[in-house]
């Protein structure tokens, strides 16, 4: 706290009584026993009580970060969310049936069909071998718990040990007061735990832990130049690459920052021997991933890393050089040929290899983000995705609230007050608000380094009011580290008047301090109620009377089709529920959320998109036997196949040329009434959604076949099938799973 | 660590050639061209100098990052690739006239132009106020200049928390309900 920064030497044995008396009065043994326990005080010396208050905040921390992520399980049960947490729980619970040689070699033919998926080296198997260790200990201790259950409450168990990393790391860019305000910051910031509530269970709950822990390892390594914390922060570093694909920016992040400290003159042993370790013991590890594979050496991504390494052997060169040469003028000759040759080797090396093809170019992925109208122009699968659109002041202000304030103060002080670990964070938190800003999604990357910079503004802004306010005390001991009290002492004789009137003013400010972070608390936990709680496979509405109405359409459709349909039918359904009917509907899928054959997507879309004849040719060629739409007309659910209709023309259109999407728009607008477009009216989608909606009413005072999620009265009111005919309607006319009937008898 | 070399007398190197500064340089590539282009041609007399590159000081680079944050947290992103308006348009039911709106409601992730220019600056006011508390405090400075940093640090705080609030409020109904 305030002055008394000593390293503690972690001693929470000495809880001795310090009686004053040291010689107890020779009596009995038994009041010998009460005289001792009397004297036992229990006052304990100020590094013990700091040691205490530590502990006990970094427990209510921890317990806090895992019980703010349970509001779905408690509104509504125990399930997985989402789409792609459930291919999540398909892979983990094939690893804990079968093993882990059979799920690292497993070849996948009941997605994608005709071509399968071979999952063992497509994914990034962290996630699933996490909460496979986690069931396997639990059925090891005899707590006989079923899969799913760890797979819902993994996320919020790393969240927690996120919090404790960022207290270390925390403390290890500024002090343990900094630590415990990010610790309690990054427990319940709302950019954190949309992606890492209870049952999402996706590979970004783990990530963020092996972010962190990685990020905090490297500082720690080059602060202290040890092998063994660099050898820590390559593990930390597999970890991550095994977990997420995310993994990328610790590549790029860590070699641009050992490029900059090596611009503002920072080079040092420390560094040196932190880089090196890290980045080839890091590389061999990240190579034993399938999914990755000689990325590291091949990929345009991975070069930068690369770069750097080769940079820092020059810079150690020219050291030792400069150690050997006692003549400057000498040294400054060789330098200037060292350095004019390394470059030329560098470039020459880089332009060979991206030239022969050797070195790839940046994936669209990430091309998008340092060009972010590329995606917009050429890739409409990456655009599509609500995810990667880009970011919005009020998306900002959702997911951090009072971190947005404090940011800026964060980095003056940081600026302040520049060593190896402020730097780096420094530069974690621009690169990773840049990226925030680009895509929404990346907010979740950004908000370790928000939390850990604007806890750095609030330790260093409560210490000053702290100690403005303690200062009438210590006006004696004008020898405290801050500049503060070393003012009060010049200024002492003149304005003793005004020492009550800062003391009452520091108090004010604490208490607006104070009041600031409770909003924020206030803030965090409203918006993880209402708005990142929700599990989006059941859907919940408020009835006309203020009661709870739940959909729970998907989980019906798709249990109908594992009951009710043969094991070999193949579904065929945009590629959003593509993971979900593969998980809980057990049946072969054509399509789903990997989307890594965008031909495969143009052709379904294709199918949806044209007359029925032409989709009944293109679904008997790929064998489908059953249609899955989703429709939100009678319910006014506007994530609805419909709404994504014109993704599919776009999709289509890009591989087939025979779609265009004008076809389908009346003056550029997109419209479902009678005004529509005649392609629009007769294509199968259109049909597959309003099949025998002509005649339901919705809403009371509109007419039959009235659209609630668009809001008009459709324009095809009386569709006839012909090739399919409809197997399923859920109760709320939310999923809707059609039979494609088979060819008619020849003679 | 490299071995440390031991320390020699600084006249044994540079007293050989005081005449002619040029024959003592090792670089080959400039022997190379001594010969090669410039035994016949003669170089002009000309007096360039290569600029000298320093650092910027740690509070320049502050400032620039401020204005890039300021430019990311406003959504220019968002603007620069959805291109929404820079300010919303209704038609007045009752006149029929066109009332402009500043702020695009009921969409988390949706904007106008202005208004993530106003919020991006209020953040910025916000933490400027932090700063210009912490000025307030820790220099040896006069004291009306401190208490004029203080005062407009903690308006600044107060008045940007209150406004982000209050658009907050607006752009999204039932905030906090």
């Amino acid at each position: 706290m305030v002055g008394k920064s000593e390293p503690l030497n972690g001693t929470a044995t000495a809880k001795t009584g310090q009686s004053p008396s040291p010689s107890p009065p020779p009596a009995t043994p038994m009041s010998d026993l009460l005289g001792n326990f009397s004297f036992k005080t229990l006052k304990l010396k100020t590094k013990q009580q700091e040691l205490l208050i530590r502990v006990s905040i970094l427990c209510l921390v921890y317990v806090l970060a895992f019980i703010t992520r349970l509001f779905s399980v408690l509104r509504y049960e125990s399930m997985i969310h989402e789409f792609d947490p459930y291919f999540n729980y398909r892979t983990t619970l094939y690893l804990t049936e079968k093993g882990f040689y059979e799920f690292w070699n497993w070849f996948d033919s009941e997605s994608w069909y005709p071509l399968g998926r071979i999952i063992g080296g497509t994914l990034y198997p962290g996630l699933m071998v996490t909460a496979a260790i986690i069931y396997w200990a639990l059925r090891f201790l005899s707590f006989a718990v079923h899969i799913r259950e760890v797979c819902v409450l993994t996320a919020p168990f790393f969240a927690s040990n996120t919090t404790i990393v960022a207290y270390f790391f925390g403390k290890e860019i500024w002090d343990t007061g900094a630590g415990l305000v990010a610790a309690a910051l990054i427990a319940i910031c709302p950019g954190y735990i949309s992606r890492s509530v209870a049952g999402s269970y996706d590979n970004e709950g783990v990530a963020i832990f092996a972010l962190l822990l990685t990020f905090y390892l490297f500082v720690k390594a080059v602060n202290t130049g040890s092998l063994a914390w660099a050898l820590g922060s390559a593990l930390g570093y597999f970890y991550m690459v095994s977990a997420w694909g995310g993994y990328i920016f610790i590549i790029n992040l860590i070699p641009l920052y050992v490029l900059v400290l090596l611009i503002t003159g920072r080079y040092s042993m420390r560094l040196y021997v932190a880089y090196n370790c890290t980045y080839i013991l890091g590389m061999l590890l990240a190579m034993q991933i399938r999914f990755v594979g000689f990325q590291h050496v091949q990929s345009g991504e991975h070069m930068a890393a690369m770069g750097v390494f080769f940079l820092m052997q020059v810079f150690y060169f020219l050291d030792y050089v400069k150690h050997l040469l006692s003549d400057s003028k000498m040294f400054q000759a060789f330098l200037r040929i060292t350095v004019t040759c390394a470059v030329a080797v560098g470039g020459v090396a880089l332009g060979v290899g991206t030239a022969s093809g050797y070195i790839s170019p940046w994936t669209g992925r990430f091309y998008s983000l340092l060009d972010p109208t590329y995606a917009k122009d050429h890739i409409p699968i990456i655009a599509s995705v609500s995810e990667h659109q880009p970011t919005a002041w009020s998306s900002f202000m959702f997911d951090f609230h009072i971190l947005l304030f404090l940011f800026p103060a964060g980095l003056y002080f940081c600026f302040k007050r520049l060593s190896d670990a402020t730097i780096f964070i420094v530069m974690y938190g621009l690169t990773s608000m840049y990226f925030a800003g680009v895509m929404v999604r990346l907010i979740l990357v950004a908000t370790p380094a928000v939390c850990l910079i604007s806890a750095i503004a609030v330790s260093a802004t409560i210490k000053n009011l702290t100690q403005l306010a303690r200062a009438k005390d210590k006006v004696s001991q004008t020898g405290s580290a801050k500049g503060a009290s070393s003012t009060k002492g010049s200024s002492k004789g003149s304005i003793d008047q005004s020492q009550p009137f800062q003391r009452n003013g520091a108090f004010a400010l604490l208490f607006g301090a104070f009041y600031l972070l409770s909003k924020y608390a206030t803030h965090c936990t409203w918006v993880t109620s209402e708005a990142y709680s929700s599990p989006s496979i059941v859907l919940a509405a408020r009835g006309a009377h203020g009661n709870r109405v739940i959909f729970d359409d998907y989980r019906e459709a798709y249990f109908w089709l594992r009951q009710n349909t043969p094991p070999d039918a193949k579904v065929m359904s945009w590629w959003d529920y593509g993971y979900q009917i593969t998980a809980m509907g057990n049946r072969t899928v054509i399509v789903d959320n990997n989307t890594w054959n965008n031909t495969h997507i143009a052709t379904v879309g294709r199918a949806m998109s044209s007359y029925e004849d032409e989709a009944y040719d293109i679904m008997r060629s790929l064998d489908v036997d059953y249609v899955l739409v989703v429709f939100g007309g009678v319910t006014g659910y506007s994530s609805d196949d419909i709404n994504k209709f014109l993704w599919m023309v776009r999709i289509g259109g890009g591989v087939f040329p025979v779609i265009k999407e004008p076809d389908y728009l009346v003056n550029g607008e997109y419209r479902v009434d009678k005004g529509a477009a005649p392609k629009m009216l007769n294509c199968l989608m259109y049909k597959l959604s309003y099949y025998r909606f002509g005649e339901m009413t919705t809403e009371y005072g509109k007419p039959p076949g009235y659209d609630r999620a668009r809001g008009v009265e459709i324009g095809n009111k009386d569709i006839k099938l012909e090739y399919l005919e409809e197997a399923f309607t859920t109760s709320n006319w939310i999923v809707r799973i059609y039979k494609v009937k088979p060819p008619n008898n020849r003679w | 660590m490299p071995p440390k070399s031991e320390t020699q007398p600084p006249s044994t190197g540079t007293g050989t050639t005081p005449s002619d500064p040029s024959n003592a340089s090792i670089d080959p590539i400039l022997l190379v061209l001594r010969i090669l282009p410039y035994s016949f041609l003669r170089p002009p007399r000309l007096r360039l100098k290569l600029p000298t590159l320093t650092l910027p000081s740690p509070m320049t680079v502050y400032a620039l990052v401020l204005l890039t944050y300021f430019m990311v947290v406003s959504g220019i992103v968002y603007d620069v690739i959805v291109e929404p308006p820079s300010i919303g348009s209704t038609q007045d039911r009752l006149t029929g006239s066109i009332r402009p709106v500043v702020f695009l409601t009921a969409q988390v992730n949706g904007q106008y132009i202005i208004e993530g220019l106003s919020s991006g600056f209020m953040f910025v006011l916000g933490g400027i106020g932090i700063v210009l508390m912490d000025l307030a405090l820790d220099r040896n400075r006069a004291k009306s200049v401190k208490v004029s940093y203080a005062t407009a640090g903690i308006s600044s705080v107060v008045l940007a928390y209150v406004i982000s609030m209050l658009f907050i409020r607006i752009k999204i109904p039932g905030y906090l309900y």
